[in-house]
This record gives structure tokens, sequence and C-alpha cells, in this order.
């Protein structure tokens, strides 16, 4: 009995001696082949892979087991993704702890949690992992980042490539994005700060694609969904009585208008959203209820900062993930309209 | 209506999955209620509820209950177009908050609705780079006050509760005003 194991172990180690050989000189073959044709073939440029990566994001049937790992917490978790009739529909849920799934389909979104009862929101935007980078415009992107292939590697069994986004000033965090060499879907997401500490990421540690439509889906657009709710109607009139003087470069305002805490005890703010194509900031321009010690207060975690000021009789308040610098700054610059 | 219970349990033990029993079901907000509280039940028994999960029905009668308060004199300052459109829609409106007061509506963007975790995370890393020096967080709940001082502390410690539900609030309209942006 040993002697066949310790037989099978040299055959084993044998084979993959060779194979290693012939490897290394099938490398060697193949480099030789990419320098004489380089233009034709392995000439796609970081932007282009990118924009590959857009492609395959939006129109594969594919599943994606992923961790999310930020500040020691790692959360495994699930995204399904299909075409059906030409539209997108994704469902994702949390893999642990208490379940809690949504499901993204013909512009509506609905959410599932153990516990309370299920809802649906009317919502065209994809928020799901990847889906920001996903819906970037690239070209436009330049302005503000720098696209650069960094190298080679392996993500979840699959060959991958990483391309880093390098931001152009220290106003937006960079971001290295892996991409399956074949499906070119994206495999991994780090955030970083200007330090390149990783503040947050997203691995992929499967990757499964299909041809046709997961059949899960497939059901799931059949069913009948959870009671739409409304949000309480923003006055869309009535713009909100602040702007800021200053905004990094690529972002722009695309909603100002006053509405009311839901959550708070329907408490009325002012409200300014800036978007670059990749992140979000909330403003909330407030009365100041509680004053504290110190005039601002900044909490962080992974990306996400929450900076709270208050000056004279108002607090305001900028939610999103972007530096502190950015914060401040933005902050700095809120002013009353005359 | 003792024979459904029976079925809902059936569904929760996963003897019976029948098409017919769970539309139903979807369409039936009583039984859906029922259905909420088997599961509670069983979360219970085997020791897995979380303790928010404990408080729903807390939620709705207490928001209910500020709902039929006077409305301030803050909130009356905003136009009343709002304020109309927002009556319509009461009940609505109630299970929204319910509803989201557990979830952080963007399932994709883990917690950052614990705002205990949040404030203990450490301080920014930026923080020693560019003459910011005022960023220090708050901290929380692990300084031990003297006795004498402990009026004080406390009252300010109720402000800083009220000034974190605030934050979390903010924080949750923040996901559902980038899930619903147009």
């Amino acid at each position: 009995m040993k002697l066949k194991l310790i037989f099978t172990t040299l055959v084993t180690t044998i084979f993959v001696l060779i194979s290693s050989v012939t490897f290394a000189i099938e490398a060697d073959q193949s480099v030789k082949v990419n320098e004489t044709n380089v233009e034709k073939k392995e000439a796609l440029t970081a932007i282009e892979y990118l924009q590959l990566m857009q492609k395959s994001y939006k129109e594969l049937n594919y599943e994606l087991l992923y961790l999310n790992s930020l500040q020691n917490q790692v959360e495994p978790k699930q995204l399904i993704h299909g075409v059906i009739d030409d539209q997108e529909i994704a469902y994702f849920r949390f893999l642990n702890g208490a379940m809690r799934e949504s499901l993204q389909f013909s512009d509506k979104i609905s959410y599932f949690e153990q516990g309370s009862q299920a809802y649906t929101l009317q919502s065209t935007h994809n928020r799901s992992v990847f889906a920001n980078i996903a819906n970037f415009d690239y070209n436009k992107g330049q302005d503000s980042y720098e696209y650069i292939i960094l190298g080679k590697g392996r993500i979840a069994g699959k060959q991958a490539i990483a391309i880093r986004m390098i931001s152009k000033d220290e106003y937006r965090y960079s971001y290295i994005v892996w991409l399956d060499v074949d499906s070119h879907l994206p495999l991994r997401l780090d955030t970083l700060n200007k330090s390149n500490l990783i503040l947050d990421q997203v691995m992929v540690v499967s990757l499964l694609i299909t041809e046709t439509v997961n059949p899960w889906l497939e059901k799931l657009s059949l069913q009948q969904l959870p009671q739409l709710l409304h949000l309480p109607q923003v006055s869309q009139q009535q713009a909100s009585q602040w702007k800021v003087n200053w905004l990094p470069t690529g972002f722009k305002v695309v909603r100002n208008d006053l509405h009311k805490l839901v959550m708070h005890e329907n408490e009325p703010v002012s409200y300014i959203m800036l978007n670059d194509g990749i992140v979000s900031v909330s403003i909330y321009i407030s009365a100041k209820k509680i004053a504290l010690d110190e005039k601002q207060k900044i909490i962080q975690r992974g990306a996400t900062v929450l900076y709270t000021y208050q000056r004279d009789d108002i607090e305001i308040n900028i939610v999103g993930e972007i530096p502190i610098v950015t914060a401040k700054r933005l902050i700095e610059s809120v002013a009353k309209v005359k | 209506m003792k024979e459904n219970n029976e079925q809902l349990s059936a569904i929760i033990d996963h003897e019976v999955v029948d098409k017919q029993l769970l539309d139903e079901l979807i369409a039936n907000e009583a039984q859906q209620a029922q259905f909420s509280r088997y599961h509670l039940i069983g979360d219970v028994m085997r020791g897995e509820a979380a303790d928010q999960f404990l408080n729903i029905d807390i939620s709705q009668k207490v928001m209910a209950e500020i709902n039929r308060q006077p409305r301030s004199a803050q909130v009356s300052t905003l136009d009343t177009s709002v304020n109309t459109t927002e009556a319509q829609k009461d009940s609505n409106i109630i299970s929204f908050v319910k509803r989201f007061s557990q979830y952080a509506i963007a399932a994709s963007v883990a917690g950052v609705v614990v705002l205990t975790s949040l404030v203990t995370s450490q301080p920014a890393v930026e923080n020693s780079n560019r003459g910011l020096e005022v960023l220090n967080t708050v901290p929380f709940g692990g300084a031990v006050a003297p006795v004498s001082l402990q009026a004080t502390h406390k009252q300010s410690k109720q402000a800083m509760k009220e000034h974190n539900e605030r934050l979390e609030a903010l924080l949750k309209d923040h996901q559902l005003q980038l899930q619903t942006q147009p």
C-alpha cells in the first residue's frame, strides 16, 4: 500500500516536472509569436479592456460569489445576473446571517429581509457590486483618472489582468480593477487612498458564466413583486437655498432639493447630491439641533466618510466615498444662494 | 384560518411548496404578518433572533404615535404641497419607516448603519498629512467618568445618542437617495 503511494507521488512529480518544462517552452514560443504580431492581437489598451468589461457586465449571464472586506470584516455575497428579452435582471443576497436579498428588474428593485415585510422601489439605478465601474464613462473619466495596465495574475481560478485607475488629484480615491482575461468580467476591485492603503475590497471567489439565463432568475422574473412604495414627494420646483462653490473635477450636481428624512421624525433638510460617475456624495444642510463639543466630527468606515460640521446655527453633513480633504473643501464651499 | 396557519407552518418547514399558496401569501397581508411571526418564533427558539428583529411591532406603534402628534413649527415651514402629499400616503410612510429602520436600503453597501463601530473606527489615515489636525473622533462607551461628574456626563451622552441616531438616519437617507436617483 505504502509502496503504491510513493510510486504515485513519484509519477506525479515527474509529470509535473515535465509539464512545467513544456509549459516554459510554450510560454517562450508565445512570447515570440506575440512579438511578431503585437499590433494585431495583444494591443488592447487599458481603456479598451475597461470598455470590454462594461459590455460583458451588462450582456452576459453569470453568477458571482464574492467577498466584501471592510475593516477586518468579511461578508460573503452572491450576485446572479442575466438578460431576459434584452432586459437586465439581477438577484443579490447576503450569504451569511439573516436573509437579505434584492431583485432588480424592469426599473424596479425589491428588497426581502428576514423579519420584516418585503417592499419594492422604483429605481433605474443599478447599484449592484461593480455596477459603478461598469457604468462609468471611461473616455470622459480621463479628465480625472489615468488608466494603467499593472500586470497579470490569477483570481477565482481565472487568468486576470489588473488595471489601475489613478486619480489625478487628491480629491478622489484610486482603484485597481481586475478583469477576467477571457470574459472581461470584473473579478476584483480595490479602493485605495492616497497612501495606497486598501480601504475597501471586493473579490470574486467563484465565477460561473452560462449561455442561457439562470432558471432561478427566469422564475423570479415571472413572480409577483411585493408592494411598491412611493417616497414622499419632494418639491422639485423648490431647490434648496444652498449651493456649493467648489466641485472636484468630474463631479456635477445631480440633485438639489428640499426633502424630509423619513427615517428621522420627518425632519426637513436641504439636499444636494454630487456625482462623478463612480461615487455619489450627499450634502445635507439643516438647522443645528444639538451643539457638538467640537465644531466638526468625522466618521470613517472603509471608503465612506460622514463629515459633520456646525457653523452658526446650521449643521452640514456630507456622506460619500470620498477622501476627507474633499469633504472638508466641499463643506467650506457651501454657501447660501442670494 | 386554522387551516391556513397549518399551511403556513408547512411552508416554513419546507414541507409544502405550493405555488398557489405562495401567491396567496404574497397577496394577503394578514397572512404575511402571521408568516413572519412564525419565523420569528422559530428564530427565537433556535436562539438565532437578533435583537433588532424583536422590536418590529413597537416601531410601527411609535411611528403612528409620532404622526398623530401635532406637527412641530419646524415642519410647517416647508411648503404645503409636501405636507398634503404626505398626508395622503401616510399609511405608506409608516410602513416605510418601519422597514427602513431595520434595513439599510442598499444591500450592496455593507452596514454603514452600525454607528458604534463607525465611531470606534481608526482616525483617518490622511489625518497627519494635511494640517487637518482637528479630525479626532468622539470616544464612546469606553470612557469611565468620575462619579461626581455623572450627571453632566449622562446628559451629554443622551445628546450624543440623539445626534448619532440622526447621523444614522442621514446614512440611510443617503442610500435611499442613491437608489432612487433619476
